[in-house]
């Protein structure tokens, strides 16, 4: 079995265990980092949402073979410092969390967009951010993702 | 409403038994008398070693915002600031009864029922006035100063006379409990003298979850633990035949294989854990890959006669001919059909609905001869540790928990079964283990809300009034509460009638037990009755609460509603949504008002079709009455939760099984709503009758949505929705 190369939050991993393992449980149960939830295990609600190489991803789906060579970044390393991330800065503005499981999926799902799409209508954000929220945060989410791009913009 | 309500008896009213008395136990002599608040400082607040303040909320939080809450009326009695301190849940400080059980002291540790601000709110109070009381005699001896000099503003007591103060961090360490007997009757802030209480304050643990802490029960990890995955048997009630787990015990990283009793053995009985087989491995997917392995023979008779066709049919026969329980009788029903200028006959039914909490349950149990200690997420403090006693055979006051945030509960993270299996497996191991469940389990295994029919007439007199009604009712689950619902109470000739359809499927409390689905049956048809007399359903049902000044409600809380509250809550959302002005082509609005528990919730529901079975709501005007408001942005929060929650059950909450096993057990086969077909517009209006307590929020707006929602589709295309769920229905 070859060692798989990839990053963690910018940190050189070389991993050699079970290349059936999913992202996810290398992530909560190897390396310790659990802001990557599990929700499903089938790539439906994203509360498991990273980025890999820049991209929304669904952790829970996305088997250790797939990533060598990759960059992956999680909630714990989204704002690259002390400050937070745009995105959740706009989050605690608009009071998105109730319970909050499945934010740092939305967070993370929000923060890709807004990559791609500085400015994203209502339909692009319907279908950018697809994300189960069982709390019904979708109406705060919606308006913390247009301030989130305002604040995206201006800076 | 200054009541500790007994815990045990409230679940019994939520889980649909008969109804009860509130229990008082709530005098300022128990703060005096309460062994844990004597030794200092009471629990409700603590400094760090570097002086931070932390506040100690008593209620754990399952998104319903307790934490906040609980926080704002610590903060506020104690003069503190809620932006420079921490959040943490306090653990369990209840007491062992006469019984060995574990229930709540002096404050609620548990979430049900929406009672949580309102059973919290005095014990609360009384507790950071006894605690500022203390702070403040500290002061009084660190000063030097007569105490009618001292006074408390942002965390210190300040010598009004000198100006000169201390800080709270400062004279924590100095406080002396017993430096007053007569500390009983602390006076409490009048409403006037609020500061935190009534403004918006944002979720507390909110920069945990932007930055994804590790602050959920599934996030734990404990020292030399083993980790659990379960395979359940899909089968209502089945049991276990046989099973590879030899072969399976062989695959890389398993330890252990064990079986897991059904419980209890009888199926009879309601389930308690269900029965199967566990792989116990040194991590979750090394678990659960190995399990995924596993070849089970179920035992699956028990339970083949539940199935959703067959359901159908025996519920429908049941409607037409079944001899009934009666509920309810007043006046002549019979008669007054007969005389009615308008009548009208409707079926109405829907599905079972699953909880789907967005945390799949988990637990961490270490059992030791002596002891046990548990990490979990549980809706009840007192619950969960009374689980571990049964489970392991040891006394309640030999299991120390450890309780976190949850991500959702909805009513299912009061059950034991998490806890029971963490436990059983524990104790056979002898080292701690760590369940994580599998979202198909999740679905598969739960108490889901309980599906029923029904068969409403009602009779529309010559003067435009509702003045007979009959009800009838078949349920899975010993929800009779339908059949004297609202407008009973206020319809002359009323007859309820309700019998139970026998079935494998466990039910139990999910969001607003019974009111959920009643507020629906009761409020469609009144719309429908309102339609048959030729009356707009809003006049309909301004008439209706007007006839009364108030009303007893026949269920669970049993309250005596003045009816004023019905009236304005219906005109404020009628005014702020323009009700009775005109709708674009394809649009239509929905009216409803209900009380769910002790708080009330009016709604007009604007939809917009958006082809021949699919609509959006484009807009929904809330007024909501849950007494003194402590956090308007989080009652906000709780509406729009309720709205969303209710629509996503409406439109596509559906459990299907085929002859005893549920066939739809992820999100891709159970549906949930997402940002697309979320509501575009949410307007809450707070109303304010003068109350000085709170009442209860998290639970308030989901009921009234649907029948407003399902009167609103009516206008919209013409369509009356008497099915449930509306996606099957249009």
């Amino acid at each position: 079995m070859a060692s798989i190369s990839f990053t963690i939050n910018g940190q050189a991993q070389q991993f050699d265990g079970d290349e059936d393992m999913p992202l996810l449980w290398h992530l909560r149960e190897e390396v310790g980092l659990k802001g990557t939830k599990f929700g499903c295990g089938i790539g439906q609600c994203g509360a498991c949402t990273v980025h890999v190489d820049g991209e929304a991803m669904r952790s829970c789906s996305l088997p250790m073979a797939a990533l060598d060579g990759a960059s992956v970044t999680t909630i714990e390393g989204l704002s690259g410092g002390d400050k937070l991330h745009p995105v959740q800065e706009a989050w605690l503005e608009e009071d998105v969390p109730q319970c909050g499981y499945c934010q740092a999926g939305q967070i993370m799902a929000t923060a890709a967009l807004l990559k791609t799409n500085p400015n994203p209508s209502d339909d692009d954000i319907n279908d950018g951010v697809t994300n189960i929220c069982r709390c019904g945060t979708y109406f705060r989410i919606r308006k913390a993702i247009k301030r989130a791009a305002a604040k995206m913009q201006e800076a | 409403m200054n009541t500790h309500i007994s815990r045990r008896r409230f679940l019994q009213a939520a889980m649909g038994a008969s109804a009860f008395a509130l229990t008082v136990s709530q005098t300022p002599h128990l703060l005096a008398s309460d062994t844990t608040m004597t030794t200092g400082m009471p629990p409700i607040l603590r400094f760090t070693a570097d002086g931070r303040a932390v506040l100690c909320v008593p209620v754990p939080d399952m998104g319903q915002g307790m934490a906040t809450t609980a926080a704002q009326i610590i903060a506020d009695e104690l003069d503190m600031a809620l932006e420079h301190v921490t959040v943490e849940l306090m653990p369990f400080r209840g007491v062992i009864d006469d019984n060995g059980k574990a229930d709540w002291g002096h404050l609620p540790q548990g979430a049900g029922g929406s009672q949580s601000t309102m059973t919290a709110w005095l014990p609360l109070r009384q507790t950071a006035a006894y605690a500022r009381s203390l702070l403040i005699d500290a002061a009084v001896r660190e000063m030097s100063a007569p105490k009618v000099d001292l006074t408390t503003r942002g965390a210190r007591v300040i010598n009004k006379k000198t100006g000169t103060q201390i800080t709270y961090a400062k004279l924590a360490s100095k406080v002396r409990a017993d430096a007053d007997p007569n500390y009983a009757g602390m006076p409490l802030k009048a409403k006037a003298e609020h500061t935190t209480v009534g403004t918006d304050q944002r979720n507390v643990a909110g920069p945990d979850i932007v930055t994804g802490k590790p602050i959920y029960g599934i996030d734990q990890e404990v020292s030399g633990m083993v980790h659990a995955a379960i395979r359940r048997c899909p089968h209502l009630r089945g049991g276990l035949v046989s099973h590879n787990g030899a072969q399976v015990a062989a695959m890389p990283g398993v330890l252990d294989i064990v079986e897991m009793p059904r419980l209890p053995a009888d199926p009879d009985e309601r389930r308690l854990a269900a029965a199967g087989v566990a792989v116990i491995a040194k991590s979750y997917w090394t678990a659960r890959k190995a399990a995924d392995a596993l070849e089970i023979e179920w035992d699956g008779t028990y339970g083949q006669m539940t199935d959703s066709t067959h359901f159908r049919t025996i519920g429908m026969e049941a409607l037409d001919s079944a001899e009934m329980d009666e509920t309810v009788r007043e006046g002549d029903v019979a008669a007054a059909l007969r005389d009615a200028a308008h009548t009208l006959e409707a079926t109405y039914s829907h599905p079972n609905w699953a909880h789907t909490c967005m945390e799949p349950h988990n637990c961490i149990a270490d059992v030791k001869a002596d002891g046990v200690e548990i990490w979990v997420g549980h809706q009840f403090m007192d619950v969960a540790i009374n689980a571990a006693a049964e489970a392991t055979g040891l006394p309640a006051d030999k299991v120390k928990g450890h309780f976190y945030r949850m991500g959702t509960a909805f009513g299912r993270k009061y059950e034991k079964d998490f806890v029971q299996e963490a436990c059983y497996l524990s104790q056979k191991l002898k080292k701690p283990v760590k369940v994580t469940w599998s979202r198909e389990d999740e679905i598969e295994q739960d108490y889901y809300n309980h599906m029923a029919f029904y068969r409403v007439r009602g009779g529309v007199n010559p003067d435009g009034k509702l003045d007979a009604m009959h009800v009838r009712a078949a349920a899975d689950g010993r929800f009779s509460s339908a059949t004297q619902e609202i407008p009973c109470g206020l319809v002359e000739n009323y007859l309820g009638e309700w019998t139970l359809l026998p079935s494998a499927i466990s039910t139990g409390a999910w969001r607003g037990p019974g009111s959920n689905v009643r507020a629906w049956v009761t409020l469609s048809f009144l719309d429908e009755m309102a339609r048959v007399a030729g009356r707009d359903p809003l006049d309909f049902m301004l008439d209706l609460f007007r006839s009364k000044a108030s009303v007893e409600m026949k269920n669970w809380p049993n309250l005596t509603l003045d009816l004023s509250r019905h009236v304005a809550a219906l005109e404020k959302v009628a005014e702020a949504s323009g009700y009775r002005m005109p709708t674009p082509a394809g649009h239509g609005r929905g009216v409803a008002v209900f009380q769910t528990h002790h708080s009330l919730c009016a709604h007009v529901v604007e939809v917009a079709m958006t082809g021949e079975k699919d609509f959006r709501v484009v807009k929904v005007t809330s007024a909501i009455d849950c007494g003194l408001p402590v956090n308007p942005l989080g009652i906000r929060a709780q509406v729009e939760s309720g709205i969303i929650d209710g629509l996503c059950a409406a439109k596509y909450g559906n459990v299907v099984f085929e002859k005893g096993v549920p066939a739809t057990n992820n999100f891709d086969t159970y549906r949930k709503l997402r940002m697309a077909e979320a509501p575009l517009d949410i307007d809450v209006h707070i109303l304010d009758f003068g109350d000085d307590t709170p009442r209860g929020t998290g639970e308030t707006s989901l009921p009234p949505f649907i029948p407003a929602l399902t009167n609103a589709l009516y206008v919209a295309s013409g369509k009356r929705v008497r099915r449930l769920p509306i996606s099957e229905a249009l």
